[in-house]
């Protein structure tokens, strides 16, 4: 369970706040979304979940299953389970896909307790979730990201979640660049992750991703705050009315 | 006294160390008097300082503090298994190996080179037997050059290489040398290598050492490259060493019409480097790929330089060297491209890349274009960086601890340049010379 208590946050360096002090619970097994304009912090709530450290959390907490994640390192939160899908995926050049995603998941499974794999082992994996996912996993063979289209990208961060096996995911503008194809085949990927074992949490600004993704409950985050919570409906709701109403006058 | 024609004790080091040995150097008399031709020129010239252009950047007047004596003829015992240490990365690479130990030839740790396509023999042998081909004793590089000077006074073997017309070797030809044992030494190499007509092939140099051999050593080396018409080559040198060795290199590279030449340049663990590439387009529509890894970290100092020049319409060259520097090390590149006003329709790109993990490391880069024809697309570029935050926490989101991140991002960073060579078993050896040279640290 993921738990956010009066979270407020702000970039190091700069005095004006971003997140506002956030509460939201997300139960084992759900998948929330948080709907929000421009602004309104949702990428800054996602990296905060991650761990980057160009924010500084000036107060409140966050806690996975019970434990404050805060002080954790991002690469000690991927072990622990959260995993962000990235709005933008970085391109690395000179590093294979397979190099980088089995440095990755060696890296999580030593610090899980358990064994690495081995390179015929981790490739079995690698195709096994490819055809789960229906991604074509040759992608892999070149550099991470380097010269995909914008649906590849996002099709090769849902096989990295699949590899990974998170019980966090933060998906952050997953649908943004995407055309009704490729939005189909990474929504189905997503849908194929959701488990009772699993919470995720979807940031997007538009409710076409949530068509794909059927959310268990929505939150309008707006000025730094959850301004409202309810069902999958509040979606359509905000999709006629935008988001005016929530935001500053 | 004049202080102008004042030597240092390196280069009286130099030129006293040449007078002891020039009668047991190799050559009969017309190689004898190249060798003292080259030796007065030396003696002109003086060491390269900084007040000469080109070595502004390398002072080696100031920074060869001595001249080591010369090995001639070594002779220490060394194993095949020995080659194999001194190897690394590039043991199990499958190839014809010609091995030198402390700059002499080792026909019994060498393949037996009895190919087809492929002649070859030991500079030691054709110096002896008179075949003054060009490039035995001349070299076709700049006249001026005191590193080129030396090397035609001092060479004392080498391997002379002729690939025939429309040969395509299947295994690389591998030339070792290994710097072995206690005693410190200059080793004078030199390399003559003809690629017949259409001819396929992929050459590599290595330079090696065997562990615990003496921190002290300097070489000289350089190779002619003639590419034939249509031929295809690739070229690689790989200097690994460590302590305090100098490595004085040159590259002079003819290329001919239709052909292409792609030469790779990996420098780790060398105090002092100076790498030199001439090459020069004999023909039109020619290729010519020129590129390079350096990997410096405490007060290494690798400079790469240079001279592309088209000579003839319609060729194109491409240039990417790219370095990590960390500690106090220097990076130098100076890359000259001259294009010719008959050479019409060129192509040249250039780009030279530093990271820098250190805020005391320093990289001067010096692109210099000279075009004298109209109709030309040439380009260079350069940057010095230093590992990308946003990477690097990309690469933490999905669990690789940091110190794995910087090694991964850094690796991938030279990898860029390394996957020019072709050759995937070659790239690959690289490649791990690079990861051992990242994670030594």
């Amino acid at each position: 369970m993921l738990e956010i208590k009066n979270l407020h946050a702000k970039i190091i360096e700069e005095d004006k706040p971003i997140l506002k002090g956030i509460n939201l619970t997300v139960p084992t097994g759900e998948v929330h979304a948080i709907m929000g304009p421009n602004g309104s912090g949702k990428s800054t709530l996602a990296y905060i979940l991650a761990g980057r450290d160009d924010y500084e959390v000036t107060e409140g907490d966050i806690l996975w299953n019970g434990k404050s994640i805060l002080d954790m390192s991002p690469d000690e939160r991927a072990a622990e389970g959260v995993f962000l899908a990235f709005q933008y995926p970085m391109e690395i050049p000179g590093v294979a896909g397979l190099t980088f995603l089995r440095t990755a998941l060696n890296s999580v499974r030593t610090k899980r307790g358990q064994p690495e794999l081995t390179t015929p082992e981790f490739m079995k994996l690698v195709r096994e979730k490819g055809a789960e996912l229906n991604i074509d996993v040759e992608m892999l063979k070149r550099p991470v990201n380097v010269g995909f289209s914008g649906g590849e990208k996002k099709r090769s961060e849902i096989l990295q979640m699949a590899l990974l096996e998170p019980t966090l995911c933060v998906l952050d503008e997953t649908d943004s660049g995407l055309d009704i194809d490729a939005l189909r085949v990474v929504s189905d990927g997503v849908n194929a992750l959701r488990s009772p074992e699993r919470s995720m949490l979807v940031i997007t600004h538009y409710q076409r991703l949530l068509n794909h993704i059927v959310p268990d409950k929505v939150h309008v985050l707006s000025d730094g705050k959850i301004q409202r919570s309810g069902g999958k409906e509040l979606a359509l709701e905000l999709e006629k009315s935008g988001y005016a109403e929530y935001q500053a006058a | 006294m004049n202080l102008a024609v004042m030597k240092t004790k390196a280069e009286q080091g130099l030129l006293e160390a040449f007078q002891s040995v020039a009668d047991t150097l190799p050559g009969g008399a017309d190689v004898q008097k190249a060798r003292r031709e080259a030796a007065d020129r030396f003696e002109n010239l003086g060491l390269p300082h900084r007040r000469i252009e080109e070595w502004k950047y390398t002072d080696l007047r100031q920074v060869l503090k001595e001249a080591l004596p010369p090995s001639i003829g070594d002779s220490t015992e060394l194993t095949i298994a020995d080659v194999i240490v001194a190897l690394g990365s590039l043991a199990s690479l499958d190839a014809h190996k010609i091995v030198f130990v402390n700059g002499a030839y080792r026909p019994k740790l060498s393949t037996p080179m009895d190919l087809e396509g492929l002649e070859f023999s030991p500079l030691s042998s054709a110096l002896v037997n008179g075949e003054s081909k060009t490039g035995l004793t001349r070299t076709s590089g700049p006249k001026d050059d005191a590193t080129l000077a030396l090397n035609t006074a001092f060479m004392s073997d080498g391997a002379v290489v002729r690939i025939h017309d429309g040969a395509e070797l299947a295994k690389p030809v591998l030339i070792v040398h290994v710097r072995a044992g206690k005693e410190a030494f200059s080793a004078t190499v030199r390399h003559v290598i003809d690629v017949g007509a259409g001819a396929k092939v992929t050459i590599v140099e290595a330079f090696v050492s065997l562990p615990g051999v003496t921190d002290e050593g300097q070489i000289n080396t350089a190779s002619e490259i003639v590419v034939g018409d249509k031929a295809y080559v690739t070229h690689v040198k790989c200097a690994v060493d460590k302590g305090a060795v100098t490595h004085l290199s040159n590259w002079m590279v003819r290329v001919g019409k239709e052909a292409e030449y792609r030469g790779f340049q990996q420098t780790q663990g060398i105090a002092l480097a100076r790498n030199q590439i001439f090459a020069t387009f004999d023909g039109e529509d020619a290729k010519l790929n020129l590129s390079g890894a350096f990997l410096g970290r405490g007060g290494d100092h690798i400079d790469t330089t240079l001279v592309v020049d088209h000579v003839v319409p319609g060729c194109e060259s491409r240039e990417l060297f790219k370095g990590i520097l960390d500690g106090h090390a220097r990076g130098i590149f100076q890359g000259k491209i001259v294009v010719q006003q008959a050479a019409q329709k060129t192509d040249g790109k250039q780009m030279a890349q530093a990271m820098m993990l250190s805020p005391d490391a320093e990289f001067d880069s010096k692109p210099e274009l000279e075009i004298f024809a109209d109709d030309v697309a040439c380009g260079h570029g350069s940057t010095v960086a230093e590992i990308d935050e946003e990477m690097l926490f990309y690469c933490r989101s999905r669990g690789i601890p940091e110190e794995k991140a910087r090694v991964l991002l850094t690796e991938s960073f030279i990898a860029e340049a390394i996957e020019t060579v072709e050759d995937e078993p070659v790239a690959e050896a690289l490649k791990m010379f690079a990861r051992g040279w990242l994670q030594a640290d």
